[in-house]
């Protein structure tokens, strides 16, 4: 008589270990047996020896992801943080190194080598819509990962899928998810989960993972319960019950005590790297101003434009917040007509129909049918005509960007848009084919996450934004981690117009486009306490009564911001430099806080050295 | 796997499956594959199944495997400009250039018949989906030795014995994992076992044919028996292992069931009644989450197996 084994055995291998035998094989060797085959080949059978010799693990330690990857050679801090991750923290850990390290790379290397191990099959990755079709392509041609963006329904069934937490969290997806057993949880921009009541988190909480990175530049901006939240959503109790932590750690809400414990604390759940100082190996940054006469016509129209804002303005009885619009027409004048045109046709809409101010309008829109030809366009045309290379320029208007992509059409040179408000697949499909075959691309927008265009090194900027930060976000996605050539940025400058001032105030009065980076929010945050730049200038514009007046005030909101840069942080709440005009922050203050956190961050991190590739 | 060893492996497959190459280069592979390696390898489960339903005759598709696409890219780069310059004057060369420009590389053979590139380099999709049509034709084998000589009396017969030959994967997994594979051979005739079997085997040319002038020995052992003792075997082997992994991971187990008790329970102490189911769920499943974790396990599978008919009695 056979023994007939049906169910597989299992037994104490250990005091704590079990051992599970699988006998599947076993039952089916013996039905083959019974009904005399089918029988497969022996070559084939060897084949398969051999394919799983090659994959087996060998060591509990020794990263194994590496050998899977064809192409990616990731960075030491990287593939460091990865061992620390799988070996020190378990698997669950937030990633939060600075913006620009490689926190994606980072999550792919740990994804990967759980999967490489057998350890994970069923994957979540949870990301801002805008990310989805970046995630899904950065796993699949650098990992070598079968990701799939949600759509539909059953899209959910396969084992890595990445999704938005918004259709995530929504019925009938809901309920779906919250089912199933993932054995990685991934959220990038995790920063977003840092209040506990919304149902973003509480949906987080609920889900069932084994593992789990959150991914986040900034796991703390303004209160140190953000972090707090966002460790307990990974490890609950890891800096001990709600109340425990606010008094071992916390004092009045903002600022952090027994800070060396919490560190450690911290750096068992977190990795930050950062970037070493003065070790930033980024290729250069190489400017250009290029000063431009406009035509008569043109300026005709500048100057009809000028007065006709100087004239509201005074109406307004010096009302800065209803002008700000006004301004923008003076801006969009030295940017192309389209875009004046725009302004000025919605204005005449917005205006009374018995209003004067109409047939001023009327009278600024035939100085603008006088304008034939655009001195801005013709130069960015010769400077795309000077390179083979691709070049992306950058304008703050929508009409502009239509002029420009019908400007460039006509010349034969392919030409592609890209903006805010394109949907994500849009925007992907338009990256593409500036990759591909486009020359040139026109954007308006140049943040939102996830514009990488490091094949790209020639920038225009046919206008510039006055918030400095959105010029450094424009470089910033040419000008990053990856680029391999010196990036040549080209401002267009229109001489005797308040772009001349622009110019002149981010270029040469506070460097703005050679200045570290990472270094400028920090400035303008403290700069900006109570009115943002844009106001400043917006306001400077409108008072001034000459053109020396005009500069004066500028070069005054250009040294003011020099102050601020030169003030390094560390001294801030100690004595000023007597002649600066900026209060020291005070305790409590904004700057105050954030820079206690900072350093709590900073002593959380590791340095690490970065050479361009 | 390096490069060449993955050609090998192809090559393999191919002559295994009855697919043909048909040009091939260190660097490089074309393959035309059979009907059984299309529905292995081309993830066109509707055309096999209007094939199998109408009885047509399927087209199988060719494949372009590279398995180092540095050596290929460089050589058809050669080749496109030998072929470049031999055919196409000064003038022609400029016209083709503004037409590349304008329209982008336009390859001479498009209107052909599409050959698919495959990029084959370790943990490549396309290698891993060999591996596992390897997997799933290479499972369960009966197979026979081929005698050695051939006896010069037609009526002398040789004894063989059958074996049963099983490959398994050990794995021993916490939130890490390690693994080792053991191939073992057990006598059917008498309870013999043999470890590195599978090496054994590979030494030895095998048909699924039964051999003429072959005898088989009376089997003393059943399959079940041969079963208990491999496992038997293995578990004795498994017993001796360093379990210092399994002590780590039982302590970091214990570690952070303590973190999760001390904070659930703060809370539930000082959660209103209504909240404290909900809670002590939230705890629980917790709880289940950092077992899935970390619990020491070992697991013991089959990559595959047969029974084996080999010369002699042992």
């Amino acid at each position: 008589m056979t023994r007939t084994v049906k169910e597989g055995g299992a037994g104490r291998l250990h005091p704590l270990v079990d051992l599970r035998m699988d006998r599947a094989w076993f039952e089916e060797l013996q039905s083959r047996i019974d009904r005399n085959g089918p029988w497969d080949d022996w070559t084939l059978y060897q084949l398969a020896m051999e394919a799983e010799h090659s994959r087996r693990i060998e060591s509990f330690e020794e990263l194994q992801c590496v050998r899977f990857l064809n192409g990616l050679e990731p960075m030491k801090h990287q593939t460091d943080t990865a061992v620390r991750v799988l070996h020190d923290m378990g698997g669950r850990a937030i990633l939060a190194d600075e913006v620009g390290l490689g926190k994606t790379i980072e999550a792919g290397l740990i994804l990967k080598e759980y999967m490489v191990r057998g350890l994970v099959r069923k994957a979540l990755i949870l990301v801002p819509a805008s990310l989805v079709l970046q995630w899904v392509r950065e796993l699949n041609t650098k990992f070598g990962i079968t990701a799939i963006a949600q759509k539909r329904a059953h899209t959910w069934n396969y084992d890595v899928v990445v999704a938005s937490i918004d259709t995530a969290k929504r019925d009938p997806h809901r309920e779906l998810l919250l089912g199933t057993d993932y054995d990685m949880l991934i959220i990038d921009e995790a920063h977003k989960l840092k209040n506990k009541k919304t149902t973003n988190y509480q949906f987080i909480t609920q889900l069932r993972k084994k593992y789990c990175l959150l991914l986040t530049a900034t796991p703390v901006q303004n209160d140190l319960e953000e972090l707090y939240n966002l460790i307990t959503l990974l490890k609950p109790g890891q800096l001990g019950g709600h109340g425990e932590f606010a008094s071992n750690f916390v004092v009045g809400k903002r600022t952090p005590k027994n800070e060396g414990q919490l560190q450690e604390a911290l750096s068992s759940v977190m990795i930050r790297n950062r970037r070493g100082e003065g070790d930033v190996k980024f290729t250069k940054r190489i400017v250009r101003n290029i000063p431009l006469q406009l035509s008569t016509e043109e300026m005709n129209l500048y100057e009809a434009v000028t007065t006709f804002v100087r004239e509201r303005y005074e109406e307004s009885g010096g009302n800065l917040t209803s002008m700000l619009s006004m301004v923008t027409l003076q801006r969009e004048v030295c940017s192309s007509r389209d875009s004046v045109f725009l302004t000025l046709v919605n204005l005449f809409k917005k205006t009374a129909e018995d209003s004067p101010v109409r047939g001023k309008i009327w009278e600024l829109i035939e100085v603008i049918k006088q304008i034939k030809s655009n001195t801005k366009a013709e130069k960015a045309m010769e400077l795309v005509r000077e390179s083979d290379g691709k070049v992306i320029i950058f304008t703050e208007y929508r009409a502009t960007q239509e002029y420009l992509l019908q400007y460039f059409r006509g010349s034969d040179i392919t030409a592609v848009p890209y903006r805010g408000g394109m949907g994500r697949g849009k925007k992907d499909w338009m990256m593409d084919l500036f990759r591909g075959r486009a020359q040139v691309m026109i954007a308006t927008e140049a943040g939102g996450e996830g514009i990488n265009l490091q094949f790209c090194s020639r920038i225009i900027n046919f206008d510039l934004p006055w918030n400095p930060m959105r010029v450094e976000q424009r470089i910033g996605r040419v000008h990053r981690l990856g680029q391999t050539e010196d990036v040549q940025i080209y401002n267009l400058c229109t001489l005797g117009t308040i772009e001349e001032h622009i110019v002149n105030l981010l270029h040469e009065k506070i460097n703005m486009f050679e200045s570290v980076i990472g270094e400028l929010d920090h400035i303008l945050e403290r700069f900006e306490q109570e009115e943002t730049m844009e106001q400043r200038l917006a306001r400077v514009l409108l008072e001034a009564r000459d053109e020396k007046d005009l500069t004066q005030g500028i070069e005054h909101l250009g040294h003011s911001i020099r102050k601020y840069a030169e003030q390094p942080a560390e001294t801030e709440n100690t004595a000023m430099p007597e002649e600066a005009e900026a209060p020291a922050p005070r305790r409590g203050s904004r700057a105050a806080r954030r820079h206690a956190i900072n350093r709590l961050l900073d002593g959380a991190s590791t340095i690490v050295e970065v050479d361009s590739p | 796997m390096n490069d060449k060893q993955i050609q090998r492996f192809v090559s393999r497959y191919v002559d295994a499956t009855g697919s043909r190459i048909v040009e091939k280069s260190p660097a490089h592979m074309t393959v035309k594959l059979s009907p059984a390696a299309d529905r292995e390898l081309t993830n066109r489960p509707y055309y096999w199944s209007y094939v199998d339903r109408a009885g047509v005759e399927p087209e199988t598709m060719t494949y372009l495997f590279v398995t180092d696409s540095k050596r290929y890219d460089e050589q058809q780069l050669r080749q496109a400009e030998a072929e470049a310059s031999a055919e196409l004057g000064a003038l022609d060369q400029a016209a083709h250039d503004a037409l590349s420009r304008s329209i982008g590389f336009v390859h001479g053979a498009i209107n052909g018949v599409r050959t698919p590139r495959e990029d084959l380099y370790f943990g490549s999709r396309k290698l891993d989906q060999l591996f596992e049509a390897a997997r799933v034709g290479g499972s369960y084998v009966y197979l026979f030795q081929e005698p050695e000589r051939r006896s010069l009396n037609p009526f002398d017969s040789i004894a063989y014995t059958a074996w049963l030959g099983v490959n398994l994967r050990v794995e021993f997994a916490c939130d890490m994992k390690r693994e080792e594979i053991h191939s073992y051979g057990i006598s059917l005739a008498t309870g013999n076992i043999q470890e590195n079997f599978h090496e054994r085997l590979s030494s030895l040319r095998l048909t699924p044919k039964l051999p003429a002038n072959v005898h088989t020995a009376r089997n003393g052992f059943t399959l079940a028996r041969a079963l208990a003792t491999v496992e038997a075997h293995l578990e004795k082997k498994l017993r001796g292992a360093d379990f210092s992994w399994a002590e780590g991971a039982a302590r970091r187990l214990e570690e952070e069931l303590a973190i999760l008790a001390h904070y659930y329970e703060k809370m539930l102490e000082s959660a209103e009644d209504e909240h404290k189911d909900a809670i002590a769920a939230q705890y629980e499943t917790k709880r289940q989450e950092i077992r899935w974790q970390y619990e020491p396990r070992v697991t013991v599978s089959a990559i595959n197996c047969g029974v084996f008919h080999l010369e002699g009695i042992d």
